[in-house]
């Protein structure tokens, strides 16, 4: 509670400061660009000579320049703090962003997965008639024994090359796995697939 | 609404530069002997519209800040979303990969019959 108490004081004092630097840095623009213009008026009647008066108002003038330069960075430096204090403390704002930063990576999410699953539905179809070639055909037969489509294929790989043979044996455990996860994909997604199967073998 | 006052301080820090120029180009004109009366004028109006914005500006981001800040720190994310959205992308890519592998070893298949 002592902490709760604590933090809001700060952020008040911090607000505080920050009016105060306005408020400092506008007045001091304004009174040293107001004292520049008065030392511009040339005098008949000095004190001292006429060029030391000159002298002194020269250098009169080079430091209320200076200073009016300081309080214009002074202010940019309150800018830069006002913007982060508003990046990180203006919540109104940041719960606006954030909900249309989900909403935007929702939608797109969506989108992908709409399409996936479209182009999922196509090549099933084409998946259909490509295996109702592949089981009439004679591609279908290795030795006498009714290949599956999946079984084939990573066979005709090994056959294409010699070096993709000895790759294919060192990978051979996960592409194991991975024709049981194809395998299986596709007795769920292709319940036609494999009643064909079951025809061509009854 | 976080971007159109982030917006407006950076117009702000536009403003400040204009209130140096403007002040400067006052004080060239004056140590010219014949000095531009009407340069002066608007160099002065344009000086004083921008003091006056710069001040009025600040101040009213200053106050919608008091009515705002709490203590607390957000802790609001995208990281779910943003995740999911990684997923999707991941799986669209995937996709995009086996069709190619697809492909090419249908055009494998066909090139020697052709």
């Amino acid at each position: 509670m002592a902490a709760q108490r604590v933090l809001p004081q700060s952020k008040e004092s911090l607000l505080q400061s920050y009016n105060k630097r306005l408020k400092d840095d506008v007045r001091s623009i304004l009174d040293n660009f107001t004292e520049i213009i008065k030392t511009a008026k040339v005098e008949d009647e000095t004190q001292v000579s006429r060029a030391t008066q000159a002298e002194q108002d020269h250098f009169e003038m080079h430091v209320r320049a200076a200073n009016i330069v300081r309080a214009g960075e002074s202010l940019m430096k309150l800018v830069s703090d006002l913007k982060q204090f508003l990046i990180l403390n203006d919540f109104p704002s940041v719960n606006e962003a954030i909900s249309l930063s989900n909403q935007q990576l929702r939608v797109l999410q969506e989108e992908c997965d709409k399409k996936l699953i479209s182009l999922r539905d196509e090549i099933a179809i084409d998946l259909y008639e490509l295996e109702e070639a592949y089981y009439s055909s004679s591609c279908g037969q290795w030795d006498g024994v009714e290949l599956p489509l999946c079984e084939a294929f990573h066979r005709q790989d090994s056959w294409g090359s010699p070096e993709m043979t000895s790759s294919t044996s060192h990978v051979n455990p996960e592409d194991s796995e991975h024709l049981g996860t194809q395998e299986s994909m596709q007795r769920q997604h292709n319940g036609h697939g494999s009643s064909a199967s079951d025809q061509h073998q009854s | 609404m976080a971007n159109d006052r982030l917006r407006a301080l950076e117009d702000v820090e536009k403003e400040i530069a204009l209130v140096l120029q403007s002040a400067g180009t006052i004080v060239l004109e004056l140590s010219k002997e014949k000095a531009n009366a009407s340069l002066l004028d608007r160099q002065l109006n344009q000086f004083q519209t921008s003091i006056n914005r710069v001040e009025s500006e600040l101040s009213g981001q200053i106050r919608y800040l008091t009515q705002v800040a709490t203590g607390q720190p957000h802790e609001g994310s995208t990281y779910s979303a943003r995740k999911d959205c990684q997923m999707a992308l991941n799986r669209a890519e995937y996709a995009r990969v086996k069709l190619g592998e697809l492909g090419r070893t249908c055009e494998m298949m066909l090139d020697p019959q052709t």
